[in-house]
């Protein structure tokens, strides 16, 4: 572990290093009840929210207002929200209880909503189509997910698809080019990490057997890599292959969260004991830089993907750190780290501080869920 | 007037000297230099040169002091102090006319977030247009609201016309930008992605009007946050979220036709409810210009030539785009995103200044000749500054409205070199702050995020300081007490 201030005298001071957020500009409220995850979509403009109410809701990022709400749970809470990538289409993705929603919110022009709506609906020929596996015994087998439609009521609100999973989903990761998506349930044995294709309305099971519980998972940016964290280790695989590549040992008890830079050869690294933990893939299968900042639990890590060299976490604590993370590509040189802001205000309730952030495409603001004020932007 | 001076017996004296920029407030030279008591403010200099023996003035003109470019908020003495002179010093005092203290006049109810508003008056600019002409009392207000409705007021607040809702031919989804193109003529904008061009006609009695759809005007695939008007040449210009610029005209037989995959602007979902029966013309624009790389924020036409228009944009940059080719002539990049545009007359040349993300507002000389792109930043914001409206009554004066809660009056002259932290340059401060009068008297000054937004702002030389916001409500500001002592 490296005491901050032993970080600093080598370093650029933190003043040499803007921009980075500094102060909450816009609170998004309305949610009833926690909030659980955010999302700002791939063109900037857009916030999306679900939480505890069932609700996802899509707010103007710029002035707080909401824009558009749909109830999905009816006694679940929102898990997730993720934007599906790209700018060809507007589909918003969701989960509560042990179903995933794709969504198209009414924000978007005509050609938008209709293109948007024939990527949604292109897998429904596959789908009827496609023959079951048949089991031992010569009994169809049980699909691992239905893909239907969600019925009328939802349909109006521009809720299109309904995928259905035996167990609660709680992440939802997107591969760059918009057809696969990654469910993460937890608690499913076998089943805990499936990849959808929206072109074929398929589900997929890649592991049968994890080596422990699944966290959270991400496509790699650029190679055709999948990582999976379970609570100690992060492997990535080749997905076209069925191999696994590499085990990488972040030395945490609990993982929570990770992220992979844009460039593809590091990785931050957040746990629930409280550490943050940076790895050069090109290295070492250790963490180059293992930081402890935080006095709870760190709940998300996140790069900024738009050209910003930033990075930050979001911890139990009540406080958001922003760091500058600077990837040089000299193989032989490593990652200049400062952490660059520290923003508190946010208000721990009931033990749960900062529970999730989001960057900007393009601009170096973030967003933040925050228990006691909903959502908080920062810039 | 005369105890002005009486009241220096005993007191401490300072050498001043008089100087101004409008010759027609010009003193004599013998006069210019003259010995004031340093106990004086800038009302006790103001009425020394309303005096008889100064400029003798018919009716008192109130006065402000600049000293090396910074408003005399305090006695002579205080100032020679707080800057280390001596009183042997002759301080040059720069007298301009007054910037009258904005004091709250009125605010109008509405339903929902208000996002915009303009000013129909016999100064304004839609009622300079083409003879277009605005009796006194009959002056406008116009404001437009996240609910989807324009409403048009009086000067007393009443609510003379709303415009029909989405089934009768109305917008949407919110309104963003609307503008008096005449008298009878207003266009809208907003986030269904539509100009909308209203018709609108007033009782004999101007208690009660009517606002009717007469043109839909469709290409933009983003939100349209701001649009500019030409009321001579029937010219609408648009700022879209799709990052283009659009240029329209209000004249149905002359606009191109619509695309037909863009009308349905109402999304699937929603049209099963909503069978709208109205049958407005629908049309197209006369051209869209693709330049920015994300959403444009701001497109106006520049007042000296209604050819020529700029756009400002959360790229960073403005674009001065020729408006019979549709070509970008120029780009300026700046270091942060744009959320607003106004042009003012500026000193020697025409000016744009430009409102912020990061909390300032930046003003350049947008001619291709100008080799430095920044003149000067004005600071003080503390939250995105997204509406900017020019002074009626001077070359030098504006009005920003921004998410902080407030707006600022800025005068152009008072400046200051900026600290090495802002980046140095001209820097200047407001001259004056309008809180929402719906935040007075409250414990506490909201927290960073937390400021009631002001969305809109429009100053009227008629009218006054007219703004919008979250608080649901249209304020008026306006100067008054004009010959007041004011002691700050
Ligand atoms: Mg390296």
């Amino acid at each position: 572990n490296i005491d901050p201030a032993s970080l600093l005298p080598n370093l650029p001071r933190p003043e040499e290093l803007k921009p980075f957020p500094t102060v909450c500009s816009t609170l998004f409220r309305g949610h009833e009840g926690r909030v659980r995850s955010l999302a700002i979509d791939p063109s900037g403009s857009w916030l999306a929210s679900g939480g505890d109410d069932g609700t996802v809701r899509v707010w103007e990022l710029l002035t707080g207002r909401q824009i558009w709400s749909a109830k999905i749970g009816d006694e679940e809470a929102v898990n997730t929200v993720r934007w599906r990538p790209g700018r060809d289409a507007v589909i918003l993705s969701a989960a509560a209880g042990d179903d995933v929603y794709l969504l198209v919110p009414p924000i978007v022009d005509n050609e938008t909503d209709v293109a948007s709506r024939e990527i949604l609906d292109k897998g429904f020929g596959h789908a009827t189509n496609a023959v079951q596996e048949l089991t031992a015994n010569g009994a169809r087998k049980e699909p691992v997910a239905k893909w239907t439609r969600p019925g009328s009521r939802l349909e109006d609100e521009g809720v299109l698809i309904k995928i259905t999973l035996r167990t609660t989903v709680k992440v939802i990761t997107w591969h760059r080019r918009g057809d696969f998506f990654a469910t993460v349930a937890p608690t499913a044995q076998k089943s805990a990490v499936a990849i959808h294709t929206l072109s074929k309305h398929l589900t997929q099971i890649p592991f049968r057997r994890l080596p422990g519980i699944a966290q959270t998972v991400q496509f790699h940016p650029s190679r055709p890599l999948f990582f999976v964290a379970t609570q100690r280790t992060i492997r990535s695989y080749d997905l076209q292959k069925q191999l696994l590549v590499k085990i990488i040992q972040p030395g945490a008890r609990w993982i929570s969260s990770f992220d992979i830079h844009p460039g593809g050869d590091n990785l931050i690294v957040g746990s629930y004991d409280r550490r943050l933990l940076w790895h050069d893939l090109d290295l070492s299968t250790r963490p180059y830089k293992t930081m402890r900042f935080h006095s709870k639990a760190i709940r998300a890590v996140k790069y900024h993907k738009g050209g910003f060299p930033l990075f930050a976490d979001a911890s139990d604590d009540g406080s958001l750190q922003i760091f500058h993370g600077k990837v040089v590509s000299d193989l032989m040189e490593n990652a200049t780290i400062v952490p660059v802001k520290v923003l508190k205000g946010h208000k721990v309730k009931n033990a749960l501080g900062v529970m999730d952030i989001d960057w900007h495409p393009r601009e170096p603001w973030c967003v933040v869920l925050d228990p006691a004020v909903s959502i908080g932007s920062v810039s | 007037m005369d105890e002005i001076t009486v009241q220096s017996t005993g007191q401490g004296q300072v050498q001043v000297y008089f100087t101004t920029t409008s010759p027609d407030i010009e003193l004599p030279e013998e006069k210019r230099q003259l010995r004031v008591p340093t106990s004086v403010r800038r009302y006790g200099l103001s009425q020394i040169l309303n005096s008889e023996s100064m400029l003798d003035t018919s009716a008192p003109i109130p006065f402000d002091f600049l000293i090396n470019g910074t408003f005399l908020r305090t006695t002579l003495d205080e100032y020679l102090i707080a800057q280390g002179l001596s009183a042997e010093t002759t301080l040059t005092l720069q007298y301009v006319r007054s910037l009258i203290p904005p004091l709250y006049e009125a605010s109008f109810e509405h339903d929902d977030w208000v996002s915009c508003v303009d000013v129909l008056s016999a100064s304004s600019i839609a009622g300079t247009w083409n003879g277009n002409e605005v009796s006194a009392g009959q002056e406008r207000v116009l404001s437009g609201s996240y609910d989807g409705l324009l409403r048009i007021w009086n000067k007393s607040g009443q609510t003379i016309a709303t415009s029909t809702s989405a089934s009768g031919g109305g917008h949407t989804s919110s309104i963003k930008s609307a503008k008096f193109v005449s008298p009878t003529q207003i266009a809208s904008s907003g986030l269904d992605r539509t100009i909308r061009v209203w018709k609108y006609a007033e009782a004999a009695d101007g208690f009660s009007g009517e606002l009717r759809p007469s043109l839909e005007l469709y290409g933009h695939k983003g939100s349209i946050d701001s649009i500019d008007v030409h009321g001579p040449s029937h010219r609408v210009l648009s700022a879209s979220s799709d990052g283009t610029v659009g240029l329209w005209t209000t004249q149905k037989s002359l606009a191109p036709a619509a695309s037909s995959s863009l009308i349905m602007s109402a999304p699937i979902a929603k049209r099963r409810k909503l069978t709208t029966q109205t049958s407005t013309p629908q049309r197209g624009p006369l051209s869209l210009i693709s330049s920015h790389t994300a959403p444009v924020t701001a497109a106006i036409f520049n007042p000296l030539d209604s050819t020529v228009a700029y756009s400002a944009s959360q790229d960073h940059t403005i674009r001065t785009i020729d408006l019979t080719t549709s070509a970008v002539v120029d780009t300026r990049t700046t270091s942060h995103p744009l959320l607003s545009l106004t042009a003012l007359p500026g000193i020697s040349t025409q000016l744009l200044a430009a409102g912020t993300s990061a909390r300032h507002i930046t003003l350049l000389d947008p001619r291709i000749s100008a080799l430095s792109t920044q003149i000067l930043t004005l600071r003080g914001h503390t939250n995105k500054i997204v509406s900017l409206s020019p002074d009626p009554e001077s070359n030098y004066g504006l009005v920003s409205g921004s998410h902080d809660g407030t707006c600022r009056v800025w005068d152009l002259r008072s400046t200051r070199q900026g600290t090495k932290d802002e980046g140095g340059g001209l820097v200047g401060e407001a001259v004056y702050v309008v809180e929402r009068e719906t935040e007075k008297g409250g414990s506490r000054r909201p927290v960073a995020g937390e400021g009631i937004k002001v969305f809109g702002v429009a100053w009227d030389k008629e009218v006054g300081i007219v703004s919008g916001g979250e608080d649901k409500r249209v304020q008026i500001n306006m100067g008054r007490g004009v010959t007041r002592a004011d002691s700050s």
